[in-house]
């Protein structure tokens, strides 16, 4: 395990690059992101350890980070103070562009895996936006009406995009949708929803919606999508069956899960990062063979769903987890956390599954 | 360096924000419960007709078919609903022969639904009105159907009587608890009081305090929002004239009553006891209808939303004591929502009979202003299949007026049972 201290920066995302194996960027923010300064890092790994290659100061804040995925030295960054803002690594200090449209804190940003002429940011303030790095405005503004901690683009279609929030909806737009009253909302799904009862066990318990943090789409199956938020419990939604309920429902964060990322290489993994300072891994049960390991809880507990289950954690954090990301390089497996401990730690996720 | 954005609340929205990350997971309680969320079951009309007294009332001479016609179509009329959306109405009815399924289907198509609309009749005694709306609001929630009304009505001028029960066979007659199912209501009321030590003069007080608030809400017009009036044929009981009359208004409320006066009316059940017909509810005829739907439905179609529906519960309670049903039940439901029992703005409790109701109100500790507000079933009435959905738009008219949001349906339920409702004025 490779460590690297972001001294008086508590980390908040964390994203390898799509363009080197070894280069990773750090948002964080001082104060625990409550009041003061940000700090994008892009750090190195090295023969030596993880090194600093650059950093970026901002006044506020910031909350995430997206690399671009049309130019290997340009990032984006999320900020406290409602700007979205664009640095060059090769360049000193300053963005290169810096947009301020939110009225509140950006807690996302993402660029367009397909169509790389476009990213997205959204907000606290209840909107997703939509921008071309090359225009001064944002090109499309989507309204959700909530606190929206978390959007992504469809890493399998330039014009559908997702988003989740404060009043536990996973909502999905189609941007080839004609721009109506509904703003090219095409599906609105209530993640708590409870799963399908099945035989031998109990009917699940009504669940009072709770805020949904993250989500994640599949690489592989592009009509799948991870959530997770306050209620603590990792879901998986079809959005063929938007009426469904989860497909998989994993529980076993002890506090509220903040980010959830699906492998790159493997269709059924992913990981999760937590403010109870762990970081899982976890097999959704879909593919061949999973589901048929033994749990022991999966009949005591009816909100176990789709024969997923834990395969390991990390517990070095000694703070709240706040980012993890895969590698998408080399060996399937390699992947970065940071946390509000002010560490980013680089590790290999196949030591721990089991 | 200090947050140089030039917003001096952020940190603490922040801090708040972060802080509801870590406590959010059990969220329940009335923060949690005043959010509004797409897939909340909302309600966008509820009227009444007005209530009147059994065998002499404006609707003496109306079926409960008839009624409920009347607030099917006001219904339809005042939400401007398309009577082809919705899906499903269950109407509560207590003393209709077969529950009045097939009246209340004619009922419905007469009123304007096209054959697409479903009906169904349904009886939990006292608390079908509020069943019906539960019922409708549950099968909204499962996805079966996406707009529905729950309903309720009853003549009791025409239906009440014996023939309302069915004789017991000698295997319910030799089991003692099944047997006290058929004690006549006042009976085991006046047992109760007797047992719960409740005297005759705190039900008066409590008695002439529902007539005069409802005497007071009736000179301000507060019934006016929730009231349709309806246009029937009633025979002058002097002349035996057939006439036209449009009753709007609830003819039981009587001016002028006093504890004092209440207290010189003779015992109805015993010879020493407490109970009487002006400390009991009402016998009248009356129907009630509620419009419910999700509240991403409402703003697709552009209905406007007056309340929510959260949560309902049912409990089960010795036959003989079905009196302290809602001090049963309201404990339930408040712990299912997490509320507090001094989180809610106002408690609509059916008033079966005086003793009954102060009883659970004392049982809970319960602030008595908060307590029908505009007096109850002694004042004007408890058609017994319509009280429950009545309540619903006696409360969310109330809600609104006052600028509160919290309230709380409940009635005692014969045989022995509690029911109780959160709902959210909006």
């Amino acid at each position: 395990m490779l460590e690297f201290r972001t001294q008086g920066f508590n980390g908040y995302s964390v994203k390898y690059s799509p363009f080197f194996d070894s280069r990773i960027a750090v948002a964080s923010a001082a104060n625990f992101g409550l009041v003061g300064n940000g700090r994008l890092y892009v750090l190195g790994l090295t023969a030596n350890g993880v090194v600093a290659e650059k950093w970026f100061d901002t006044q506020d804040s910031l909350f995430d980070t997206t690399w671009s995925e049309a130019h290997e030295n340009q990032l984006l960054t999320a900020g406290g103070d409602g700007s979205v803002k664009l640095f060059d690594i090769t360049l000193d200090q300053f963005p290169v562009q810096s947009w301020q449209e939110h009225a509140r804190e950006v807690f996302a940003v993402h660029w367009n895996l397909v169509g790389k002429d476009t990213f997205l940011s959204s907000s606290w303030d209840g909107t997703v936006k939509i921008w071309n790095p090359n225009a001064p405005a944002s090109i499309a503004t989507l309204p959700t009406h909530t606190c929206t901690y978390s959007a992504a683009f469809s890493p399998h279609s330039p014009s559908i995009l997702s988003c989740v929030g404060s009043d536990s909806h996973l909502r999905i737009f189609d941007l080839r949708t004609p721009a109506s009253a509904s703003n090219h909302l095409t599906l609105n799904i209530p993640i708590h929803t409870p799963p399908k009862p099945r035989m031998g066990a109990a009917a699940p318990p009504g669940i009072a919606p709770t805020e949904a943090l993250t989500h994640d789409w599949n690489k592989y199956r592009d009509t799948v999508v991870a959530t997770a938020g306050v209620d603590r419990l990792v879901r998986t939604f079809d959005i063929r069956a938007p009426q469904a309920g989860p497909i998989a429902v994993l529980p076993g964060h002890e506090y509220a899960v903040r980010r959830v990322s699906w492998s790159p290489h493997l269709s059924d993994i992913l990981l999760s990062a937590s403010y109870d300072m762990t970081c899982r891994v976890w097999t959704d049960g879909s593919a061949m063979g999973a589901g048929s390991m033994k749990q022991d809880n999966m009949l005591e507990d009816p909100m176990v769903l789709g024969g997923g289950r834990e395969m390991g954690r990390m517990g070095r954090h000694t703070e709240f987890a706040t980012g993890v990301d895969w590698c998408l390089f080399g060996a399937e497996g390699w992947c970065a956390s940071t946390g509000w401990d002010e560490r980013v730690l680089v590790w290999d996720a196949r030591a721990l599954m089991q | 360096m200090a947050n140089q954005t030039g917003r001096n609340s952020g940190a603490q929205d922040r801090l708040s924000q972060v802080a509801d990350h870590l406590s959010g997971a059990k969220q329940t309680g009335k923060q949690s419960l005043l959010q509004k969320h797409p897939d909340d079951i909302v309600v966008t009309a509820a009227l009444r007709t007005a209530i009147t007294k059994g065998g002499k009332g404006g609707f003496k001479d109306t079926a409960a078919a008839d009624l409920l016609h009347g607030a099917f179509q006001a219904l339809i009329q005042r939400s401007g609903i398309d009577p082809s959306l919705v899906e499903d109405i269950a109407v509560g009815a207590v003393l209709a022969p077969g529950g009045g399924a097939t009246e209340f289907r004619a009922a419905a198509l007469a009123a304007g639904f096209p054959v697409s609309t479903a009906v169904k009749a349904l009886n939990r005694q006292c608390s079908s009105g509020l069943q019906a709306c539960v019922d409708i609001a549950n099968a909204i929630k499962s996805g079966m159907i996406e707009v529905g009304i729950g309903a309720g009505a009853e003549s009791m001028s025409q239906q009440y009587g014996p023939q309302a029960v069915t004789e017991f066979s000698e295997l319910l007659e030799g089991h003692k608890t099944a047997a006290e199912c058929k004690v006549p209501m006042g009976v085991l009321s006046e047992k109760m009081a007797k047992d719960k030590g409740i005297p005759r003069s705190e039900q008066d007080k409590f008695a002439a305090a529902s007539f005069q608030k409802a005497v007071e809400a009736q000179k301000k017009g507060l019934f006016d929002e929730e009231i349709a009036p309806l246009t029937v044929k009633w025979t002058d009981p002097k002349t035996d004239e057939e006439k036209t009359i449009t009753v709007s208004k609830d003819d039981g409320v009587r001016e002028g009553i006093t504890a004092e006066s209440l207290g010189k009316i003779k015992p109805a059940f015993s010879k020493d006891g407490s109970i009487h017909a002006g400390n009991a509810s009402q016998i009248s005829d009356g129907a009630a209808a509620v419009l419910l739907m999700k509240r991403s439905t409402a703003q697709r179609l552009g209905q406007k939303i007056i309340g929510k529906f959260v949560q309902a519960s049912i409990v089960g309670v010795p036959p003989l004591l079905m009196g302290v049903g809602p001090a049963a039940a309201i404990p339930v439901v408040l712990n299912k929502t997490g509320l507090n029992k001094d989180d809610v703005d106002i408690y609509e409790i059916n008033e079966a009979f005086a003793s009954q109701c102060l009883y659970c109100i004392n049982e809970l500790g319960l602030d008595q202003a908060k307590i029908n507000p505009k007096g109850g079933a002694i004042a004007f009435g408890h058609p017994l299949g319509v009280t429950g959905a009545r309540q619903v738009s006696t409360l969310l008219t109330e809600l609104k007026r006052t600028g509160k949001q919290i309230g709380i349906t409940s009635m005692c339920i014969g045989t022995g049972m509690g029911m109780a409702a959160v709902w959210v004025a909006e």
